[in-house]
Order: structure tokens, then sequence, then C-alpha cells
């Protein structure tokens, strides 16, 4: 294999990245434009949030299902508190507070029952959407103008959604690249069994990182009310494995150890984002939207995997 | 170690079984109309498609894998059928058309199956990732092709399947032990069910010992589709309709059934049997819980804590039998 197919697959969400954008820009007008763009960072700043937490907990080989269903479950708390009455700023930290609750309780059974998190999560995620419901009476809950502004706001010009995201994203960097907690993320993802014996507190660990996920799906599904203005009864399904493609996506491990937020995570937000942005602006059919947000995953598993492939072939023909 | 924890194992199903036995007096004794002809048939119709789907995951969770596109795959197949035997749409004649409809769905079913299979064996993506984009493809696919419209004006004989009897047994339920015993069959008495055990338990040994790891795994993904065609059949026949979200609500309830028994994710154990029960106290848990008047989000909330709480009680007997040994 030559140099550039090499250099082609090792980046390939970047070049397919770059062949989404070429196509919805020649495809609509309207695409490829500043205005546009905005909207996209707009629109991705929920998942971009959701991803980060989700990409801490994949770092440690885990999984976390019941994203979607603490932000609908939290989003509609909060909903019900503000038209009840409550202040806005109440109703925010009791959001806040439920998604560390929540991320308390699956780091809880994952590290104290041993569960493995897969079911845990995917209990949890059934115990958060009955919740949600129950207390919503499976109807829509519309929020106050007062819930609408925030997420209009505009510091300096940039709307307060990006500077959340913003936020979240460069503290998750700096967490995971410059402090010791973010080391002992990888080393327990490379080898749980080892780093144990190398003394480092895990299930403290396995805790944390699940609060956090907790933390940022609430953090995120506030974003997303913030600028829907309504929670239906379907809010919130499936951001779960959004946020994971996404952080697939951006070159983080299923199997942990191996991933990163910035850039990784986040070109794979904005990737995702832009498809479906792209599909609005070319007019498609909407129910191909997920259609095609699918297959374009697939695709990039699948170059992900035959590079893996490729590279082991390499290696075995190295050393023999 | 390995064959010790199969004999831990085999006791937990016979807990299984106690339970299901002493929720079902309990129901029986509480909820009212449970203990009816009525409610029996409509306990053991809702087992049946359950079962046969929860059969299939089965098999792939043995291999440690995780088959997230059976929701997916049912939706696929139920519309597929519907074009297929559909008065409105169909090109063949009323008998024959029932005979291709069902063809069609096994058919849909298996190559759906095999996509899976191809793309975790040839390509080595990740079980999960591969999946859950077949999930979101397929049943965006049966969506966007129905453009979410059901179909209708199945044919009679194929819509009565359910009320219909051969040899004196009803035809779903001559269908759902054929299933069972051949899973059955496949799984504890041919090299077949050996090697997905042996993938199971440790792919690089099965491998090197001469196991053709590719060739079992993609027919056990096949198998799996397969399982969930026959579901799909079973569930067309039911609602009468071909329908493109048929099936999405059962995601938890499959997995439920399968983890309940006492499969473990991590591949390498696991038992038809013990998916049996498993699939028999999630039916029962919903259907005497529906008698009692909960609604579906209670009903709901009630799966998730039950399905935790087995697999705590796994784990917690998983340590006891370690720390005995």
């Amino acid at each position: 294999m030559n140099k550039t197919t090499q250099r082609i697959l090792n980046n390939s969400t970047l070049v397919l990245f770059a062949i989404v954008l070429l196509t919805f820009s020649i495809l609509s007008h309207h695409f490829f434009s500043f205005q546009n763009f905005f909207n996209i960072l707009v629109q991705a700043s929920s998942l971009a949030i959701i991803a980060t937490g989700m990409t801490f907990v994949l770092l440690t080989a885990g999984i976390d299902l019941s994203v979607g269903s603490i932000m609908f479950l939290a989003g509609v708390i909060s909903g019900k508190l503000v038209v009840a009455g409550f202040p806005l700023w109440m109703a925010c930290t009791l959001v806040l507070v439920i998604g560390v609750l929540f991320g308390l309780i699956n780091g809880a059974f994952i590290f104290k029952a041993k569960v493995i998190p897969f079911i845990v999560t995917l209990a949890t995620f059934y115990v958060g959407r009955g919740l949600g419901l129950f207390i919503s009476e499976t109807r829509a809950v519309n929020l106050p103008e007062s819930f609408l502004k925030i997420g209009s706001t505009k510091f300096f010009g940039v709307p307060a959604p990006i500077i959340v995201m913003t936020i979240v994203i460069i503290a998750g960097h700096l967490v995971l690249t410059k402090t010791i907690f973010g080391k002992h993320l990888y080393a327990v993802g490379h080898d749980e069994v080892k780093s144990r014996k190398a003394g480092i507190p895990v299930d403290g660990l396995l805790l944390k990182v699940y609060i956090i996920c907790g933390f940022c799906a609430a953090l995120g599904g506030l974003v997303a009310i913030a600028q829907l203005g309504a929670i239906s009864p379907t809010f919130g399904l499936q951001s779960e494995f959004m946020a994971i493609a996404a952080s697939v996506l951006g070159g983080t491990s299923l199997f942990g150890g191996r991933g990163s937020i910035f850039p990784g995570t986040l070109i794979g937000v904005l990737l995702i984002q832009s498809i479906q942005n792209g599909l609005v602006m070319v007019n498609a059919d909407p129910y191909l939207y997920t259609v095609i947000t699918g297959g374009v995953i697939f695709l990039i598993v699948l170059i992900d995997s035959i590079r893996h492939l490729q590279q082991k072939k390499l290696k075995r023909l190295g050393i023999n | 170690m390995k064959s010790f924890f199969k004999g831990g194992y085999g006791k937990s199903s016979n807990i299984l079984i106690y339970v299901c036995l002493i929720y079902y007096v309990l129901a029986s004794l509480l909820a009212p109309g449970f203990f009816t002809m009525n409610n029996s048939w409509n306990i053991l119709y809702n087992l049946l498609p359950l079962l046969v789907v929860a059969i299939g995951q089965t098999y792939v969770m043995i291999t440690a894998g995780i088959d997230l596109s059976v929701t997916s795959i049912i939706a696929v197949c139920s519309i597929a059928g519907g074009y297929v035997m559909s008065s409105d749409t169909s090109i063949f004649s009323d008998p024959e058309s029932i005979f291709f409809g069902i063809l069609t769905m096994l058919l849909v079913g298996m190559v759906i199956g095999m996509v899976n299979g191809i793309s975790v064996t040839k390509f080595g993506m990740p079980a999960f990732m591969v999946t859950l984009t077949t999930m979101m493809l397929f049943s965006g696919f049966a969506i966007w092709c129905t453009q979410s419209q059901n179909i209708y004006n199945l044919p009679e004989p194929f819509v009565n399947m359910s009320y219909s009897f051969f040899l004196g047994i009803p035809v779903p339920v001559f269908i759902g032990v054929f299933v069972l015993v051949l899973a059955y069959f496949l799984l504890n008495k041919t090299l077949f069910g050996e090697w997905i055990y042996a993938i199971g338990l440790n792919c690089e040994v099965a491998k090197i010992s001469g196991v053709k790891v590719h060739r079992t795994l993609i027919l056990v993904y096949m198998f799996s589709g397969f399982c969930a065609a026959v579901g799909a059949i079973f569930y067309t026949a039911r609602l009468e309709t071909g329908s493109p979200v048929m099936g999405q609500n059962i995601l938890l309830d499959v997995i439920g059934a399968v983890v309940i028994g006492g499969t473990s994710l991590f591949g390498g154990k696991g038992k038809i049997i013990w998916t049996f029960f498993g699939a028999l106290f999630m039916t029962l848990l919903d259907n005497s819980l529906n008698l009692i008047g909960l609604s579906f989000f209670l009903i709901m909330i009630v799966k998730g804590a039950v399905i935790l709480a087995a697999a705590m009680l796994n784990t917690l007997k998983e340590k006891s039998l370690k720390t005995t040994a």
C-alpha cells in the first residue's frame, strides 16, 4: 500500500467530512455560507456536550445508554417546575443535580454491584424514560418564553449554546490531557486489571466518569430544550446512539483506552450535524435522514476497521 | 473453570423456573382475569414472537456479540412480506402469495443477518456499531419505503394463521416449538454449536484450533436474522398489517429475556432453555402488570428494575461461586 492511501485511511473521518461538505455545497448554494456554518455549530452544541461525557465513559471501555433518558427526565422535571412557577435558576440547577444523581446510580451499580455497564444503563434508560413519561403524562411540556430566551441570548455576538459547548469541550480536553485523572482514565481503559495492580483507584474513577456523563447529559438536554421550547415525549430518543456514533467517528474506541475529545469527538459531532443540516438544505425526504446518517456512520466505522486490519497485516509482515 | 461455571449456571436456570412458577401463582391470585383460558392464550401468543427473537439473540450473545438490529429486521420483514402478500400490491394470486410472502420475509431476515455477519467478520467491525448502524439504516429504510404507511389487505389464511390448527396444535405454537427444537439441536448436538461456544470463550484460541470462525459467525448472525423474520411473521399475522415500526419496542424485552436467563454478554455461556424461561418471565411480568392496570411507562420502569436485579443476582452468584471455589 502506498503512502497516500495510507494517509487517506488514517484521516478517514476528515476526508469524509470534506466530501460531505463538498457534496452539500454543490447541491445547495445556501449550504456553504458563514451563517449556515454558524447554524450548524448552534445545532451541534447539545450533541457535542453529550458526546463529551460519552467519550469519558467510552475511554474506560464502558458505555452509557441512559443518556437520552436523563436528558428527557431532567428536561421534563425542569419544565414542569418552571411552568409551576419556580425560578429558572432553581430548575436549571435541579436538572444538573438529577443528571449527577443518575450518573451516581449508574456508577454505583457498575462498581459496587459489578454489573456490566451495558445492562445497568439499559435498565436506567428504561427507568428514566418511564419516569419522564409518567411525570409528563406522555404529553408535550411547553416551556415559557424565559426558557427560550436563554437559548437565544448572545454574549459578544456569540450565542449562549456555542459558549457552553466551548467551555465543556475545553474543560473535557484539559481534564483528559493535563490531569492525572485523565491519564488514569486511559490506563483503566487499556487494562483495568493492570491499572488496579498499579494502584489506580479504579472504582472511584469509574464512579466519577459516569457522574461526568450524567452531568453532561443533563446539561446537553438543557441546551437542547432552551432551543426547542417544548419537550415532546420522544425528546432525547436515540441521543445516546448519536453521542456514541459521534465519539466513535472521532476515533474513540469502543474497547477503551483510545480517543480524544478535541479534535476527535468534536469532528464526529460536526460531521453528523453537517449531514443533518445539509439534508434539510437540499430538501431531502425527511424519511431518508436516518438512512443516510446511518449509512455514513457505517461507512466510517467500516473504513476504520479496514485500516486496523491493514495495520495488523503490515505489523505482522514487519515482524516476519 | 469454564465447565465449573456452566455447572453453576445450570442451577440458575432452576431458580428461574421457580421464580416463574411463584410469579404465576401470585399473579393468578392477585391479578384479576390472569388465570383464565382467554388470558393463557394471550400469554402464549405474546410469548412466542419474543421467544423466537430472543433465541436468535442468545446465539449472537454466546459468541460475545450483540444484535441490536433485530427490531429493524422485524420491521423490514413485515413490510417486505406485506408488499408481496397484500392484495393491493401482490403480483401473485392468493395461495401462492402467502408462500412467497413468508419466503421473502425469511430471506430478507437472513440477508440482513448476513450483512451484519460479514461486516463483523470480514471487516472486523465491532458488533455493537455494526448492528447499531444497520438498525438505523433498515428501520429508516422501512419507514422511507412505505412513507410511514401501514400495508393492509393481507390474505385471509395468513391473518387467520394464529387461530388455525395443525394436527390439533395451533400453527404458531407449532412454528415456535420447531424453532426452539431446531435452535436447541444446533447448539447442543452439532459441531456448529460447539464452535459457537468456542468462539465466545476465546476467539483467538478457537481460530488456532481450526474453528472456521468467519463462517460460523456469519451463520450465527444469519440465524438471528432468521429468528427475527419468524418473529415478524407472528407479529404481522396478529396485527393483520405490514408496519414499518413493528417491533420497535421489543428490544428491551429481547435483551432482557436473554440476560435474565443468565446468558453472559461476554460470550461463552448461555442456553436456549434459560432464554425460554427468561422470555416466559418477561411475558408474565408484562401481562400481569397490564392486567393490574399499570400504565405502560410504569411497566417500563418495573421491567428496567427487574433486569437490573437479575443481572445483579447473576454477578453475586458468580462471586459466591468464586469464593467457595
